[in-house]
């Protein structure tokens, strides 16, 4: 690829949760891993899935599924963990399946809609849809995906699976 | 021209050796503040140092520097030569302290890359009085002064007759020890330039080739000088020291002179070529010299090479070795070697001796990161005393065990607590001196720093000799500034309790704030800083005799020796220390109460029992006491029992922290890798009953 296009395209990572696709910038991500055994932290949030071993290094890993209130499904050999590296923290993150990586270009980025209630589950960790041809991307925003701090307020009505419409 | 030298190696060097100077300084005046003067290797050492700074800092061209060491150089010469009597010693002392001080601070501008810009004026006054002062007051005692040391000096050769121009050749040898022999020999050239006429050295171009240096130590560094100078004079700008070895001054006539280095005809010494042990003999030939005064070999001798080294590497190296060590015992271990019948003689050989090596390894790099105490007590000795001072009391301050070893990172992280204990024993500790006399005590309060390997852990007292806790008082202000829940009689609080008030944030007895301490925003912050390295505070005290503060620190952070246990599927470690005995107990031991808490009773002893699989909601844990363990854990002289499943033996842990992400749990404070490459939290008992 010439350096025009590099300039404007965006790569992301994508894993498939539940129906719905979502992305992660390359930026942050270190690594992909085949799931392994996990180490419970006891007394922990029920998407902190606990700690792995990744090479002498002690990552903790969040279940993106229960993360996102969806029904937890059990691990396959599917599974994965994405490794990502977000400001001082690696973390894996556990997904379903990996995707694949796509590109992006700046233009099919948009800002995730809203609509009514700004705060909605999906758009808690959604930054912005990409779209490529027929399907949509959930770009995801690591800094909220990580950070709970804003955790109180949304409480039930996030239960609901995804919502977003498939179409372009 | 010296400026565009001024690069950061030789900045780097100036700083490394002057900072070392100065403690070392720091070191001797405070070992002889109490003495009525200070002895004659004190005396030499103190001029040296000075010297040495005064001369670095001027081919640094940090001219206020120079100007205050070559003051207080002036002071020391004159006490060396002239032997005053009545100099005020605590006045020197100071004197000396206030110099160090300026230097120091100067360094530390010049280390976060500043200029140096302290203005010295006022101190270069002082120093100037005092010298003024004391040379008044021995201009008595001048007429019969001790010349004991002056007698050597002009022994072995005759100054050739001033006026004239005077040749000489000197041959330096460089302490291999020394870094950058070629900066340092640029300093000695430097000096010697203001008083030469002329000068030739060899090798030439020692600032510009950095090979140089490696040549200067290997054949030594050879000066031609055309001076108006006498030997003395030269003697006295060359010294041996930290970075020249040794020193000969040879005059020679201007013939050889102008044949430059490469006469062989030397009349003095014949040797074209210098090769360190010529000097040995060149030296036998001379048996006395003039450099008696600043020969300090002992100490040389014992002199370890050292090399300072990037902390995150260390920790790199660490955990490396870590992860070896894990990685052999999953190679050792592989389930692909358990096949029946399959010998494996040669291989348990060979395995076990790469064991003993990796072991090794691990006890080698543990101890390169353990230092002694020595630095960070030296440091309060100088609070001790200036402390003290500024608020009037005498104060002995002992120290004991100061060569006691802890993790580099433990003793940063209890550099600032430690201080502020001692300040606060100098000035809330040890009462006045009129208090003490109506008390019966000496006038002379006494502080003793000491430091102790005790059960895996390092204990750091402070214990002074002073008034001592007041119950009362504490009670008092605890209840004032809502400590203490309302209902609660005073005598619900043992002693010990009581002292622990004081720790907690926003207290403080003292009624007045003082310049050293006394706004309660302390002693909270000790604790919490202890805490962090999982150390704690214990506050001793007698009414009357005075108290003692101790810090229990761990050993090091990095490696611990732990039990490593399974509850459910959870491996935990806690550490060995804690660990008193294991015990199988049987369901009509134990003990349970209405409230839902359990005991459970060994050997007549009752001890309260806490089920790790229940505390920790832990899925499938073993309910019935017969199919677990009891591990009966003693943290603070309480002791209690663990029931975890199953026990899976001794190990020595790589510790861990728990990533920040993940929310802090009670009683886990780090994890750990075990050999099969998963992970195990690590329990800490003390922190679990809390």
């Amino acid at each position: 690829m010439d350096e025009l296009t590099t300039l404007q395209l965006t790569k992301f990572v994508t894993f498939k949760s539940g129906n719905e696709t979502y992305g992660i910038k390359i930026d942050y991500v270190n690594e992909i891993i085949a799931y392994q055994e996990i180490t419970e932290v006891p007394e922990c949030e029920d998407y902190m899935k606990g700690l792995i071993n990744l090479r002498g290094k002690i990552v903790p890993v969040i279940d993106v599924r229960i993360r996102f209130k969806q029904e937890p499904v059990p691990y396959t050999d599917r599974t994965c963990i994405i490794v990502i590296q977000y400001k001082q923290n690696t973390v894996g993150l556990i997904v379903e399946k990996i995707a694949e990586v796509v590109e992006l270009a700046e233009e099919n980025i948009i800002p995730s809609p809203s609509i009514g209630k700004a705060d909605h589950a999906q758009n808690k960790y959604v930054y912005a849809i990409g779209k490529m041809g027929n399907e949509v991307k959930l770009l995801l925003d690591p800094d909220r995906l990580l950070n709970d701090d804003d955790f109180i307020g949304i409480e039930q009505e996030a239960l609901e699976p995804a919502e977003v419409e498939k179409e372009a | 021209m010296a400026e565009e030298f001024n690069t950061g190696d030789m900045l780097d060097v100036y700083l490394y050796e002057n900072t070392q100077l100065l403690e070392k300084l720091q070191d001797t005046v405070l070992d002889q503040k109490d003495a009525d003067e200070f002895d004659e290797d004190s005396i030499n050492e103190i001029f040296r140092a000075m010297h040495t700074i005064k001369g670095s800092s001027g081919v640094m061209m940090f001219d206020d520097i120079t100007t205050v060491a070559h003051r207080l150089e002036d002071v020391f010469f004159f006490i060396r030569e002239s032997h005053p009597r009545n100099v005020p010693h605590m006045e020197l002392v100071e004197l000396v302290l206030d110099v160090a001080d300026f230097i120091s601070g100067e360094m530390d501008k010049l280390s976060d890359g500043d200029q140096p810009d302290g203005d010295s004026t006022e101190l270069v006054k002082t120093i100037e009085a005092f010298l003024e002062k004391i040379k008044g007051e021995s201009a008595v005692k001048k007429a019969t002064p001790e010349k004991k040391d002056e007698a050597p000096r002009n022994f072995y050769i005759a100054p050739v007759s001033s006026g004239g121009d005077n040749y000489f050749k000197i041959y330096l040898t460089y302490n291999p020890e020394v870094g950058l022999a070629n900066i340092h020999a640029y300093k000695l050239v430097f000096a010697l330039k203001e008083k030469a006429e002329d000068i030739m050295y060899a090798p030439d171009d020692i600032l510009t080739n950095e090979q140089s240096a490696d040549e200067i130590l290997k054949n030594g560094f050879q000066i031609l000088l055309k001076t108006k100078q006498t030997k003395e004079d030269l003697e006295r700008i060359i010294q041996p020291g930290y970075d020249v070895q040794k020193a000969d001054i040879y005059p020679c006539s201007e013939h050889d002179y102008q044949l430059g280095f490469d006469s062989g005809n030397d009349t003095i010494i014949e040797k074209p070529s210098i090769a360190p042990g010529d000097f040995v003999i060149a030296d036998s030939r001379t048996p006395s010299s003039p450099k008696k005064l600043v020969k300090d070999k002992p100490k040389k001798t014992e002199k370890t090479q050292f090399i300072s080294v990037d902390v995150s590497k260390m920790d790199q190296l660490m955990d490396l070795i870590g992860e070896l060590v894990i990685s052999e015992s999953v190679v050792l271990q592989n389930p692909d070697l358990r096949v029946p019948g399959l010998v494996l003689d040669n291989f348990n050989k060979a395995a076990g001796q790469m064991t003993k090596i990796s072991t090794d390894l691990q006890n080698v790099i543990m101890s390169m990161r353990m230092v002694p105490l020595t630095a960070t007590f030296q440091k309060m000795n100088r609070i001790v005393f200036d402390s003290s001072r500024k608020l009037g009391k005498e104060i002995e301050f002992e120290m004991v065990g100061d060569s006691t070893e802890v993790d580099k990172n433990i003793i940063e992280h209890i550099s600032d607590p430690l201080m502020h204990l001692v300040r606060n024993s100098v000035d809330h500790g040890i009462e006045s001196k009129e208090e003490r006399i109506a008390a019966g005590k000496k006038e002379k309060g006494k502080i003793t720093l000491s430091a102790k390997n005790e059960s895996g852990k390092v204990w750091i007292s402070v214990t002074d000799n002073g008034g001592g806790l007041n119950r009362q008082k504490i009670l008092a202000k605890a209840r004032k500034n809502g400590l203490i829940e309302a209902g609660k009689p005073d005598t619900a609080f043992t002693d010990k309790e009581v002292y622990q008030f004081i720790t907690l944030p926003g207290f403080s007895t003292n009624e007045q704030v003082t310049e050293l301490s006394g706004r309660g925003v302390g002693m909270d912050v000790v604790v919490s800083n202890l805490q962090k390295v999982g150390g704690a505070l214990e506050i001793d005290s007698v009414p009357g005799e005075g108290s003692t503060m101790t810090l229990k620190i761990p050993l090091t952070l990095a490696i611990i020796d732990g039990i490593v246990m399974e509850v459910a599927n959870s491996s935990f470690v806690i550490e060995t220390g804690s660990v008193k005995e294991f015990v199988s107990v049987t369901e009509d031991m134990m003990i349970y109460e209405p409230d839902g808490g359990e005991s459970v009773m060994i050997r007549g002893n009752v001890f309260p029992v806490l089920r790790v699989g229940k505390w920790y909601h832990l899925k499938d844990y073993a309910e019935r006491v017969e199919d677990g363990m009891m591990v009966i854990v003693e943290v603070d002289n309480q002791n209690f029992c663990l029931f975890v499943d199953r026990l899976v033996g001794k190990q020595e842990i790589v510790v861990k922290p728990i990533p920040d992400y993940v929310r802090k749990v009670k009683g886990l404070t780090g994890c750990t890798q075990l050999g099969d490459g998963s992970i195990a939290l690590i329990l800490d008992a003390a922190n679990l009953i809390e």
